[in-house]
């Protein structure tokens, strides 16, 4: 299946915001390694890598409206909210791990890690229930 | 207007709304005792893995719920209005886990647990709830 226009509007937002997440997390590891930042610009430098990724989960939203087909539409539907049951299913367990003090604690944006890889889990229980899945 | 009778639900959100009822009730009596327990009985192995799972279970079950509604309300109008108000409260609370994160690595915030996650996330959901039953009278 060929990719219609709301994916392929998606699929380059995407690596366009990739590459600018690169680039600022690059800036923002240099400048933190080489304690240039202190006070309010040091949060300001720590939240730039956050908002292209920020941006993708809004790309993902984005690409829920544009899309004109409404079973793909549904596919990617059911997809994040997968993504969302899986993020926040391992988020709870893994927090109260933490709070019975056996596992450390991680950063937060690990959950966000989770729920990409919940679109994956999503994609593998549309493809074995539904016989297909959005190829974006 | 804010007076919701039972004939206002659907059968699938009276179902909704039971079922959550009930798993709240069981989170509320297992997590003092599982909590007491790790806090005063000094228990080894899998044991505590096995408490801190089971804590967890009514959580993962009120998500579980939700995805149950969602393919149990027949009223399309309901459905894509939950649909609607997970989305935005799945961006707003992986936005702010992902800013929260670079703060934690880069070392100007401290860890917290995980679980504040999911939390942020219903928080968000009530809250959006809320403001679109103010705005235009239908949550």
């Amino acid at each position: 299946m060929l990719p219609n226009p709301a994916m392929k509007r998606y699929n380059s937002r995407m690596v366009r915001l990739w590459l600018v997440y690169a680039a600022f997390l690059l800036v923002a590891i240099y400048m933190f390694k080489h304690q240039l930042l202190s006070g309010p610009v040091a949060y300001g430098v720590a939240v730039l890598p956050a908002i292209p990724i920020i941006l993708v989960f809004a790309t993902v939203g984005r690409y829920l409206i544009e899309e004109s087909d409404e079973y793909l539409r549904m596919l990617m539907v059911r997809q994040t909210l997968w993504a969302s049951g899986f993020a926040l299913s391992l988020a709870t367990i893994w927090g109260f791990l933490e709070s019975f003090d056996l596992v450390d604690h991680v950063d937060a944006y690990y959950i966000a890690i989770v729920w990409f890889l919940g679109l994956g889990v999503g994609a593998v229980i549309n493809r074995l229930t539904l016989g297909s899945t959005v190829k974006c | 207007m804010f007076a919701a009778k039972q004939s206002d639900f659907t059968p699938a959100q009276r179902a909704h709304v039971r079922r959550t009822l009930w798993l709240l009730l069981v989170y509320a009596v297992i997590l003092p005792p599982l909590v007491w327990i790790r806090a005063n009985i000094p228990v080894a192995g899998y044991i505590p893995v096995l408490m801190a799972i089971v804590a967890s279970l009514p959580v993962l079950g009120i998500f579980a719920s939700w995805g149950r509604y969602l393919s149990d309300e027949r009223d399309e109008y309901h459905q894509s209005l939950t649909l609607r108000r997970n989305a935005v409260a799945t961006n707003a609370t992986m936005g702010a886990a992902v800013a929260w994160g670079f703060l934690q690595a880069f070392g100007v915030m401290p860890l917290i647990e995980t679980y504040w996650v999911p939390f942020v996330w219903v928080v968000i959901q009530g809250l959006f709830g809320c403001l679109t039953l103010f705005s235009r009278g239908e949550a």
